[in-house]
């Protein structure tokens, strides 16, 4: 039986700074998802987690190496295609949300329809139902002042899923969340890859989270990949 | 993205930031609102220049007139040699001085009727009007009165429209006099049915010859400048006559009487066979009522000489009666206005009545030199609106780079979310742009309201300085000035949005969502 890769990075590096000060945050990183894998990248904070889950989002280039996300040579792709990459192949979600504060629920949710094209009638109820479905219904026109952490974070999720991506990059989605909101946050990602065959990469410190939660579990040290 | 929403993200964004929006907006306003009214009032100012200037064609008339000269000839300016050590400065300034003084020892070029008939052979010329009006008596029955003998054209108004008996000429050669009803009214015709029998009657019009004899005259100019009367100048023509035989009995020198008599005998030789005066009969055909105040300001400057209470004759009537004195050939009118074809001609007409040795006046030129001015202060207006609406836009710059820094987590999200460079590039330069858009709008809707009250107050003006009502709006708003000043704001603002746009559309995403 092949399986489909759906993540892969071959010696991915990434590097900061000037030439008279480099940081290093990843060093070489080489790794294989297949599709549909769950994954959990465990690490503590400074070992080069958010740097590779932003490399695979696309919101950053590496300094060597490749990698392919999505059938897609992200070292290759200009900055266009890379756009279009984060707007219909990729979901992310943040620790800290990264909602617009001006901006309803609804319209948070609609706003990576709008990169993708997607007219407004299909957008509007589209965001409602992904809301509905993360338990929102009745909170569409609040704003993100007016919700809770859990529910703020439940609308980054429907933001993250409602263009159905390939790929689910969640940079601890529960950091900020008690645990008993953590479970259903999680729990709604898990139901969405379960649900459409995506893959998951899920950043987090919580080693029983990622035990639970995820089918492999690869460690990043000091940018460093220790499976 | 759909074109749609990249209109309606950055709606959205500015109405999120209603304050500044408005703050931003209104230094646009301010800005369009001085440049559409800058350009308002210049179209107006130079249609109303035009439309006032075009009216009774005063555009395609040239007044000429004659050069008075000396005794001539002149010498040629090499042949002026300055004498005597001095510098080289004050010779040249001597020379120049003698030199102006020859050129007006210069013989007069004079309206002669020769000279009319050059004028009139002249390529584009149409008309020649001599302006022969002139001081004489009129005699109806047993009526007389001195008064100025005015002459006019067929159509020059406002003559038609005053006629309120008969009719106003048809030519201006025809044998016919037109007479004004208060003249009539003093002679005792005062009645409508007395008035309209005067039509078809005849009116004697007598003019001295005595004007501008060369040799001795004799004036008389009473103490307000009124110049004698028809049987006073009469009077003076006998004394003229008289005086070289009594030149004895003046208290004078043998040296002075021997000059005056020099003088008083230097007329021409055919003087004598001149009769005293000239008279002409004329069939009446119109009556003239007095103009209205509107027809006062529409009057040519000598009628006031005389005022309108007199009689009236067509132009070549006129030239043909004036030209019966003798001194009147030789010396000419003191004007002519020429006529030409089309306002392009009326220059180099102009250049070859100067050509010919006369002088004149050209109002296409005064209007020309109106409109310089005139254009010169629309410029400084234009600039001073340029500087309003280019200040707008550093204010414009300044606030949306503030809202690019203060949105950079925002400019993040979206790019997180799958928002290329260009599409942020495009959210901030709408916005730029519907700032003007708004800004240009709402700074001509400004400038429409405020040119109602700044037309009125405007026109009282100019109907107290110069008893005059402007036809047309002196504030004009024409399509294209309103197509230049909203593409005008809209460009300006969109400029003013190009460097923030371009500093959100490359802002790394990654160090954004860092962003506090």
């Amino acid at each position: 039986m092949i399986t489909e890769v759906a993540v892969r990075t071959v010696e991915l590096t990434k590097r900061y700074g000037g030439a008279a000060a480099p940081v290093v945050a990843l060093r070489q990183v080489t790794l294989d998802v297949p599709r549909g894998q769950r994954v959990a990248l465990l690490g503590k904070s400074g070992s080069g987690k958010s740097t590779l889950l932003n490399l695979l989002g696309g919101l950053d280039r590496p300094t060597s190496g490749g990698m392919s996300v999505a059938g897609r040579e992200l070292d290759r792709l200009s900055s266009r295609e890379l756009a279009r990459f984060r707007a219909h192949a990729v979901g992310m979600i943040f620790q800290s949300f990264n909602l617009i504060a001006s901006r309803t629920a609804l319209e948070n949710v609609e706003l990576p329809m709008i990169f993708a094209g997607v007219p407004r009638r299909r957008r509007r109820a589209e965001a409602g139902r992904a809301l509905e479905a993360v338990g929102l219904g009745a909170r569409l026109d609040h704003r993100p002042a007016q919700l809770s952490g859990g529910e703020s974070q439940r609308v980054a999720v429907a933001r993250a899923l409602v263009n159905r991506p390939e790929i689910v990059l969640a940079d601890e989605p529960t950091g900020n969340l008690d645990s008993a909101t953590a479970r259903e946050v999680i729990a709604l990602i898990l139901d969405h890859v379960r649900e459409h065959g995506a893959t998951l990469i899920l950043v987090t410190h919580d080693e029983e989270l990622a035990r639970e939660c995820t089918d492999r579990v690869v460690r990043l040290k000091d940018g460093e990949l220790c499976e | 993205m759909r074109v749609a929403d990249m209109f309606a993200l950055p709606v959205v964004a500015l109405w999120q930031q209603k304050s500044r929006t408005v703050l931003t907006t209104l230094g646009v306003v301010f800005g369009a609102f001085v440049l559409a009214a800058s350009l308002a009032i210049n179209h107006g100012v130079q249609q109303t220049i035009d439309r006032e200037s075009r009216r009774g064609d005063v555009l395609r008339r040239i007044d000429v007139r004659p050069r008075w000269g000396g005794q001539g000839p002149a010498k040629p300016a090499q042949e002026i040699v300055v004498k005597g050590k001095m510098s080289e400065a004050k010779r040249r300034r001597i020379h120049e001085a003698l030199v102006a003084k020859q050129e007006a020892e210069k013989p007069g070029v004079f309206l002669t009727p020769e000279m009319l008939q050059k004028l009139a052979g002249l390529e584009h010329v149409q008309v020649v009007e001599p302006e022969a009006s002139q001081f004489g008596e009129a005699r109806f029955e047993d009526n007389r009165e001195g008064l100025q003998i005015n002459s006019a054209r067929p159509d020059e108004k406002p003559y038609p429209q005053r006629i309120v008996a008969g009719r106003f000429f048809n030519d201006p050669a025809e044998r016919g006099a037109v007479v004004s009803e208060v003249l009539l009214y003093r002679w005792g015709i005062a009645d409508d049915e007395a008035v309209e029998n005067v039509l078809g009657k005849k009116i004697r019009i007598a003019i001295k010859s005595y004007v501008q004899k060369p040799g001795l005259n004799v004036y008389l100019v009473k103490p307000v400048g009124v110049p004698a009367s028809f049987d006073e100048g009469g009077l003076l023509s006998k004394v003229r006559e008289q005086l070289p035989g009594v030149i004895d009995q003046l208290d004078l020198t043998p040296d002075e009487r021997e000059l005056l008599r020099q003088a008083a005998a230097s007329k021409s030789a055919d003087e004598e066979d001149e009769p005293e005066e000239y008279v002409e009969e004329y069939p009446i055909v119109g009556v003239l009522r007095e103009p209205s105040a509107d027809e006062e300001k529409e009057r040519r400057w000598w009628e006031s000489l005389g005022g309108s209470k007199g009689v009236v004759l067509p132009y070549q009537t006129a030239a043909n009666l004036f030209f019966r004195v003798r001194a009147n050939r030789e010396r000419g009118v003191y004007n002519a206005t020429l006529f030409i074809d089309r306002e392009e001609n009326v220059k180099s007409v102009f250049e070859q009545v100067r050509k010919l040795g006369l002088t004149g006046t050209a109002a296409l030129e005064i209007i020309e030199r109106e409109r310089l001015i005139w254009s010169l202060v629309f410029g400084a207006m234009t600039c001073v609106a340029t500087v309003a609406m280019l200040v707008a836009a550093l204010g414009i710059a300044n606030t949306m780079l503030m809202s690019v820094l203060e949105r950079t987590r925002e400019i993040g999200i979206m790019k997180a979310v799958g928002a290329a460079g260009r599409h942020v590039l495009f959210i901030f330069l709408v916005e730029g742009a519907l700032i003007g858009l708004t800004g240009g709008g709402l700074g001509l809707l400004v400038a429409w309201a405020l040119s109602s009250p700044a037309e009125t107050w405007v026109r009282s003006l100019v109907n107290e300085e110069m008893r005059r009502n402007l036809s047309g709006a002196i504030f004009v708003f024409p399509p294209w000035l309103l197509a230049t000043v909203m593409l005008f704001a809209v460009i300006v603002t969109t400029l003013a949005a190009v460097y923030p746009a371009r500093r959100a559309a490359t802002t790394d995403p990654v160090a954004a969502l860092r962003h506090e």
